[in-house]
Parts: structure tokens; C-alpha cells; sequence
């Protein structure tokens, strides 16, 4: 596992914070999660009893489209298809999914390993078929990250949560009772923490 | 007085062990043959126990002695999400049972939270029909000691609770023993210091089952309940194609059967032994909250006046 170039649980109960360390690094691992979380802090009081997850996020790679590893052109001429010629083949079972759902496999043939034609008007759909979305591993690496943080991480009986998600940090708060203000606050100033180590 | 024990050896010649013990009046529990090798649990008279060992030796076979032989129990887990399984529940399920126990995995519904944690009616019942409950819990101090004062409410089977923080058994509420070092773990439990705690934890449940067995002793079933699973397995022939795991499920003071209540509690009850009594005379017949099982509880001595 890539080493987080910042984790830190904190606790007054010292066990308490060494097994969840131990268990944050359980589910990170189990969900490939290493390369995506840049510094993680956590803070867990069970006697208040709070948790509160920060994290700031590294979201490496950008969407794959098609026109990104395959040449998309017009098919045969006098004919309503279009070919696309697959230079990777780590995609092609995503992209035959795709093309299955939008068109039907009637309508989808493999002549060759690294070929696809695809029955459509070309005219129409040439473009639209360039810019199809094939990946997009920044979803998903937020869908894993939900699913560690929300569903493995946070003890369950925590129950009243708060989050904020976006694309460079993620806060959870999260409580067995109502959420406090100053929870809310110390939050943020965890994250604010997290943010101003990276400037330094 | 029988002794709980497990022998590990060759599969060859196996019979022979298997012809003493029942011979001496002790009775195999369970025989498991795994290619070449065969893993039988047995509870042996502790006045023969030396002739045994001696044909185990002559075998060239492993005896030791396992306290959990003949015990049902219940690993509780506060719900059944994936902050508690597979790892950890699984492992002290497994663990147990390699050991020679009969284990059943409890997930309950609104176990969760030290505020807000309850135990439904049919929960604290079904718990209480096995003969010790392991209440898997997590890390923190505070939260096992907030939840311990009322998640056990009801249960009158010895309770062993595992977590985190190394605890003694007289601070954490209700426990009959407490066992430090699990926590919430998530990963398989196999380095060599987690599998010195699955040691430890099987340790003191060991103990607690030989203070139930003290305590059973005082006062005697009037039965032996592997005599009732002999008796049953000789009477009702359908037990024998019935396909649950252990058909007859031993406990302390008593057995579970895994066929219907309604169709089979009539020929249960007529059970006869040699004395003369019936299984009515000396046990109770129920029908268990585990599906539409049934639940036999040997009545105490003080009850019937007489051992059989």
C-alpha cells in the first residue's frame, strides 16, 4: 500500500484510536483507496461521542472517451455504419456494453478483435459516438471512497451524519446524538489543518 | 463424571477407539474424516480416561481435552453489516467450533449505538436457549461499558464479551467474562498474536462451561443429554436423512433437534429407555424459537428424584 502522506486518528482512548487506525487501513487497502486519499485525519471522541472523518483527495486520471484510444470514422461506403478501430483493448468490454445498451446487439458486429462497426447513420451519431464516455474512474473512485467512509468506517451506531464531498476534500461528522456546532466547527478546522500542511 | 475430549489421528484402525469408548459408557459426538485423517469428539468416563489414552497412544493419535465439546453458542454481533462480517464474527464462529462447539451466528436488529442499543423479546430468547453468548463488540472503552449496562438485559446464560481495550471482566456491566484485544477487526484473523487471543478467548469460554458444568453437577439432569441424542438416533429414524448441520445439537443440560415441532414432539416425548421412563418422565419437550425446531431441556434430579 502507498503510504498517505498524512494519517493521523486521534482519541483520548488510546486503544480505541490504534484499532481504528489499524481498521481505516483495513478498508483502504481492501478498496484501493491509497492512491486517491492524499492526508486523512480523524478524530473520535466516544464519550461526547463524536467522529469526524477529513480527508483531502488526490483525483488523478480524467474520463475516458472514445476517441481517446480508438479511431472513429465512417463506415463502408453506401452503408448506414460506423467503424471504430480500438487501439487498447482494456476497454473494449466497456465499450461493447455501451454500444449493446444503445443499440441493440443487432446492431453491433466484430468483424476483428480490434474492430467495431456499429449500424447508425454516421452523419448523425459520428460525433456523439467520439465523445462517449467509456470510463470514469473519478466516479468511482468517489463511489468507493463513499462506501469505506460511510458503510465501514463509521461506526454504525452513528447515525446522524453530516458530509461534505467534493472533487479536492471529503468531511464526514458523524454522531449517535444531534449533531453540535462545535463539532461542525472543529470540522472544518481539521480540514483547514490538512489544507494549510500542504501549503507549508 | 464424562470428560469432554477430541482425537485427532489416522483414519486407520479409528474403529477400535470409537468400540472402547462406547464400551466404557462414553459417548462420539461427532467423527469427522477429513481423507486420511479423522477428528472424533467424544465425551470419555473420567475413570477410563487413562485406557483411552492409551489406545490413542497405540494409534499413534493426538488426545487432548476440549471444554467446548457438547456446548452450543451463540456469537452475537451488534447488527449483520459489514462493520462486523466476514472478518472477526466468522473467525470467533470458526474458531470455536474447530475447538469442538457448536456455534450459532446472532445478528441483531437494533443492536447498534451505546444510547440507542436494544434487544428484542425473540432475540433475548433465542440467545437464551444456548448455553453461553459472545457478545462481539468494538473498540472503545467507554462505548462497551455504556452498552454493556443494558444490551444483556433479559439473557441468563453466561455472557462473554470480546473488545479492543484490555479490560477486567468486573468493569464491564452484566459480563461473566470479558476478553480484550479483538475490537472491530477487518481483516481474517491470522497473524500469530490474533491467533494467540481466538486461544485465549476459547480459553476462558472453556472455563466458563466447566463452572456451568460445577454448577450442573450440584444438581444433575436426569439424563445425560447424549444419551437423549443416542436414544433419538436409535427411535426416530428420519433424524438420520436429515440434512442440518449436527441433526442433534448437544447443550449442557439438554439437546436440539432439527425436525419439525408439531409433526415429531408426540414420538419425542414417547422416547423410551431401558429403565422404563420416557423422555417426558425426565425432559421437557419445546418448541425452539430457532425455526420450527424443538428444544429438550433435561429436567434436574431435584425435579424428578431419580438419574437414569
Amino acid at each position: 500500500m502507498e503510504q498517505l502522506e498524512t494519517f493521523i486518528v486521534e482519541s483520548p482512548d488510546a486503544t480505541g484510536a490504534k484499532t481504528t487506525r489499524s481498521l481505516i487501513q483495513d478498508t483502504i487497502a481492501d478498496l484501493s483507496l491509497s492512491r486517491a486519499i492524499g492526508r486523512l485525519k480523524v478524530f473520535v471522541d466516544p464519550v461526547q461521542p463524536v467522529f469526524i472523518f477529513a480527508a483531502l483527495l488526490r483525483m488523478g486520471s480524467p474520463s475516458i472517451k472514445l476517441k481517446d484510444f480508438a479511431k472513429v470514422e465512417m463506415g463502408a461506403l453506401g452503408k448506414d455504419e460506423v467503424r471504430i478501430e480500438v487501439d487498447r483493448e482494456i476497454h473494449v468490454v466497456k465499450l461493447l456494453n455501451k454500444l449493446w445498451d444503445k443499440y441493440g446487439k443487432e446492431n453491433i458486429e466484430q468483424p476483428d478483435r480490434k474492430i467495431i462497426v456499429v449500424k447508425t447513420d454516421p452523419l448523425k451519431d459520428l460525433d456523439m459516438l467520439r465523445d462517449l464516455v467509456i470510463e470514469e474512474p473519478h466516479q468511482e473512485v468517489l463511489d468507493r471512497l463513499i462506501d469505506a467512509i460511510a458503510l465501514r468506517i463509521i461506526p454504525e451506531g452513528f447515525r446522524v451524519r453530516k458530509h461534505e464531498l467534493t472533487n479536492s476534500y471529503v468531511l464526514f461528522i458523524a454522531s449517535e446524538d444531534t449533531l453540535k456546532p462545535e463539532w461542525l466547527a472543529k470540522g472544518k478546522e481539521i480540514l483547514a489543518s490538512l489544507g494549510s500542511e500542504e501549503n507549508a | 463424571m464424562l470428560e469432554p475430549m477430541m482425537y485427532i489421528g489416522g483414519a486407520y484402525k479409528h474403529s477400535q477407539l470409537i468400540e472402547l469408548v462406547e464400551d466404557l459408557g462414553g459417548y462420539i459426538l461427532q467423527k469427522n474424516i477429513m481423507q486420511s485423517e479423522v477428528v472424533l469428539l467424544m465425551l470419555v468416563p473420567i475413570n477410563d480416561l487413562a485406557m483411552v489414552e492409551k489406545k490413542s497412544k497405540d494409534l499413534l493419535g493426538k488426545l487432548t481435552r476440549a471444554p467446548l465439546t457438547g456446548s452450543e453458542i451463540a456469537t452475537v454481533a451488534p447488527t449483520l453489516a459489514y462493520h462486523h462480517l466476514p472478518h472477526l464474527d466468522c473467525d470467533v464462529a470458526e474458531f470455536l467450533r474447530k475447538q469442538g462447539a457448536k456455534t450459532n451466528m446472532v445478528g441483531l436488529a437494533r443492536g447498534v449505538g451505546k444510547r440507542i442499543c436494544q434487544l428484542t423479546a425473540f432475540e433475548r430468547d433465542l440467545i437464551n436457549e444456548h448455553d453461553v453468548a459472545v457478545f462481539i463488540l468494538g473498540n472503545y472503552e467507554h462505548c462497551i461499558i455504556e452498552k454493556s449496562k443494558k444490551l444483556y438485559e433479559g439473557i441468563e446464560i453466561p455472557i462473554v464479551v470480546t473488545g479492543a481495550p484490555e479490560l477486567k471482566t468486573e468493569d464491564v456491566p452484566n459480563a461473566t467474562a470479558y476478553v480484550g484485544s479483538f475490537g472491530r477487526i477487518l481483516h481474517h484473523m491470522r497473524h500469530s498474536e490474533e491467533l494467540k487471543t481466538l486461544d485465549k478467548l476459547s480459553e476462558v469460554i472453556g472455563k466458563v462451561l466447566d463452572d456451568v458444568r460445577i454448577g450442573l453437577a450440584k444438581d444433575p439432569p436426569s439424563v445425560a443429554p447424549p444419551r437423549i441424542k443416542k436414544e433419538i438416533e436409535e427411535q426416530i429414524p428420519e433424524i438420520v436423512d436429515n440434512l442440518h448441520p449436527l441433526p442433534i445439537t448437544l447443550q449442557m443440560n439438554g439437546v436440539r433437534v432439527k425436525l419439525p415441532y408439531k409433526e415429531y414432539y408426540e414420538q419425542m416425548e414417547n422416547i423410551k429407555f431401558v429403565e422404563g421412563v420416557t423422555l417426558k418422565e425426565v425432559a421437557r419437550i419445546m418448541p425452539s424459537k430457532m425455526r420450527d425446531f424443538i428444544l429438550i431441556k433435561a429436567l434436574p434430579k431435584s425435579e424428578t428424584g431419580f438419574v437414569i
